[in-house]
């Protein structure tokens, strides 16, 4: 499989999104059709510490308790469908550790199936843990084999049963990493939008021939390693370290990251902490998954109820298995998310679903740059400026943080969305910094690395094949 | 779409970031805290003004005059702390912080080759992101700081195998050691970590820090202690050169990073 990238948006329009459905939708595991009409809760959770230390006890915490705690409340609330996601720990790279926990959890969802009629199925994502010091690709290093190891754990999850197979990549992190504590935004565009995505076709490519060898439905990714470093360190309203306007651009920089997955041939839904979905669906027509406010057992972001707007699954990000007075944490948590998606259920089936869409968006679009340029009018403008610069991840990447920046100015000029004075002198710092840019490629990439090669830690061209 | 054009979004939301921002520049915080010696003040603006390029004449103006180690702490020193204190004030952010950490680095390696060795630290730390664990932005941002507050940071990386950790430990006999973490199923080295840190007679504590960790997990087994912030390091490690152990770090936390 080869990637083929796209050159046209999927939607006509923004209006045309809505929550629950996409042009493409995805069927996998029990009866599980996503994007198909209707919004499924997608539940995500942590094993307790000390669990990891063997197979026993792993398969445990994850097959007998967690997957049939979360299967269980789904009946007691009478929700139609749920999306488990096991997102591995890096102990699980061991296959003695990981097989018997998917298969597991692949034998409960057809027990509930079979009893009960609930659509469902499981995401896997598996870890990268390939460090940049060392090399990204096969045969790079010999230390820990972290790249032979990430192809093993795809092999692993879809041999043993995995309904979906997803990950976080790390391609661009260590760019990430330095653009977000140095206030970079050139380094973030070459690391994230360019070499990033050069790995998201490393990766993504042999990813969905595993997959589709072994009837997985290949999903998606996330720059969580980058965009979402950016946002978390950003922080609440009066969290300083990072300027929103900052973390909103690399938000829209990783939206071109993002993409690749599926260009390389993955279907979707993407990964939940993707903020970037609502970009990445308005040119894909891809089913996507998003957090917000349900997700507040992970982590306090400035999202709320906008990335509901055109979901097709609705997510918790994580949540670390432990009791509650309402049963066990990813009980109380699927609760939460599967009630969320009865109400939007209920809009789709009354034909108020773009009512809902816009409420959702309107309610939390001026609380912080990063969620403006998501509002999914927004990120399909987003979308259309890549589309016009879609020759290559550069181009398209620079458009998009381009467009981005407009946007906030636009919201900002209309005294929609106010701008603290730091955050306003960012967005222009950027703004200047990036329209400078070479608009060709070659010549950004070969005034990039001349700017960081022996400045960017870990920074190695033979990490992309460049 | 529907029509939000008659909202009052003040009903909806409050943009605390923009009621309370500071709007005192670096220019007017630099009046009130530099020194007064132009060649001390042209190194100490070096730093505060992220001046990177400008450092190393700076250093060797005043070293034409100073001690190395005068500059380092009638320059370099004022220079950093007035970045500390810009930050507090929320008049700095992380980006200033990291760059005017590397430009006093960059001072003190001209200042250490002028003197002909190292300059003398507030104490040996070490630092790491547990085994397993390849997230460490949080643990290179508090090393910057620790490094700018004038501490040895002996940084073993990530994914550091327990055993590196505790054998490093034995060696230095570091004021403290920190790891970071960001997965609940690593950070389970920490305690792993402690005991055998423990076994070996040492009373060094261990600071649990990162996205996973919370306090009451770090202080759940001896030796334990926790870092919420990277700028809350800096202040526990300097009750610790003050004679603290471990137990009255914990005991009196709240205090110690209250100002932080």
């Amino acid at each position: 499989m080869t990637s083929i990238k796209y050159k046209s948006m999927a939607y006509k329009s923004a209006d045309e999104m809505v929550m629950g459905t996409a042009l493409h939708p995805v069927t996998e595991g029990f009866d599980l059709k996503i994007g198909a009409g209707y919004v499924i809760p997608e539940i995500n959770y942590a094993p307790r510490p000390g669990t990891e230390k063997d197979a026993a006890k792993l398969r445990k915490e994850y097959v007998d308790y967690i997957s049939t705690d979360c299967l269980n409340r789904a009946i007691t609330a009478g929700f139609p469908a749920v999306h488990l996601e096991t997102e591995w720990v890096s102990q699980m790279n061991q296959e003695k550790l990981s097989a018997p926990v998917v298969a597991g959890q692949k034998e409960v969802c057809e027990k509930f199936h079979e009893e009960y009629g609930l659509a469902c199925g499981v995401r896997h994502t598996i870890p990268d843990q390939r460090e940049h010091d060392l090399g990204l690709r096969v045969g790079q290093e010999t230390e820990h084999s972290y790249p032979e190891l990430f192809f093993q754990c795809c092999d692993i999850a879809c041999e043993n049963g995995a309904d979906n197979l997803s990950v976080e990549s790390v391609g661009g992190k260590e760019f990430a990493d330095f653009a977000v504590t140095q206030g970079d935004i050139v380094a973030f565009l070459y690391g994230v939008g360019y070499l990033g995505s050069i790995d998201m076709e490393y990766v993504w490519t042999e990813m969905v021939d595993v997959a589709k060898r072994n009837r997985t439905v290949p999903g998606g990714d996330t720059d969580c390693s980058g965009a979402n470093v950016a946002m978390f360190m950003a922080g609440g309203l009066v969290d300083l370290d990072v300027q929103k306007t900052f973390s909103a651009i690399t938000r829209a920089i990783s939206a071109g990251r993002t993409l690749v997955a599926w260009e390389c041939g993955a279907s979707g839904p993407d990964k939940d902490c993707g903020y970037e979905g609502p970009i990445c669906k308005a040119i894909a027509g891809n089913p996507t998954t998003q957090e917000g406010k349900n997700c507040q057992c992970a982590h306090c972001d400035l999202m709320g109820n906008l990335p509901a707007q055109i979901c097709d699954c609705w997510s918790n990000e994580s949540v670390e298995y432990h009791p509650e007075f309402g049963g066990t944490s990813v009980q109380c948590w699927l609760g939460s998310l599967g009630y969320e998606c009865a109400l939007m259920n209920t809009a789709i089936e009354t034909g108020n679903a773009k009512t809902l869409r816009d409420l959702y968006r309107t309610a939390d679009f001026t609380r912080s740059a990063e969620s403006y340029i998501l509002a999914y009018d927004h990120a399909y403008e987003i979308g259309q400026a890549m589309m016009a610069n879609a020759d290559d991840y550069y181009t398209r990447t620079r458009a998009a943080a381009l467009k981005a920046i407009e946007i906030i100015n636009r919201g900002y000029d209309k005294k929609e969305l106010l701008l603290t004075v730091k955050q306003k002198e960012t967005l222009d710092d950027c703004q200047k910094k990036i329209e400078a840019l070479p608009t060709e490629t070659d010549k950004f990439a070969e005034m990039c690395h001349k700017e960081y090669n022996g400045h960017v830690p870990n920074y190695n061209l033979k990490n992309y094949g460049l | 779409m529907i029509d939000y054009s008659k909202v009052d979004f003040s009903k909806i939301l409050t943009r605390y970031d923009v009621k309370t921002q500071v709007v005192e520049t670096p220019e007017s915080a630099a009046e009130k805290m530099l020194p007064d010696d132009p060649l001390m003040r042209a190194v100490a603006e070096c730093v505060l003004f992220k001046k990177v390029k400008d450092i190393a004449p700076a250093m060797m103006a005043a070293m034409g005059k100073y001690a190395a180690a005068d500059v380092i702490n009638g320059g370099l020193v004022p220079g950093i702390d007035a970045v500390g204190k810009l930050y507090a004030d929320h008049v700095y952010y992380l980006p200033d912080m990291m760059v005017a950490a590397k430009v006093m680095e960059v001072g003190i390696k001209l200042a250490e080759k002028s003197m002909g060795g190292a300059r003398e630290t507030k104490a040996d730390v070490i630092m790491h992101a547990a085994e397993g664990d390849p997230h460490d932005i949080g643990k290179n941002i508090a090393a910057a700081m620790m490094k700018a507050a004038g501490y040895n940071v002996i940084d073993l990386g990530r994914d550091v195998p327990v055993t590196v950790a505790v054998d490093k430990v034995k060696e230095i006999k570091p004021l403290f050691i920190s790891g970071t973490a960001l997965m609940t199923t690593t950070m389970s080295a920490f305690p792993a970590e402690a005991k055998l840190i423990k076994e070996a007679g040492l009373n060094i504590p261990l600071m649990g820090c990162g996205g996973a960790v919370n306090r009451e997990y770090a202080t759940s087994y001896e030796l334990g202690i926790h870092s919420d912030k990277a700028n809350h390091t800096a202040p526990i490690a300097q009750k610790l050169l003050e004679g603290y152990d471990w137990k009255r770090i914990n005991e009196e936390w709240d205090s110690i990073v209250g100002g932080a």
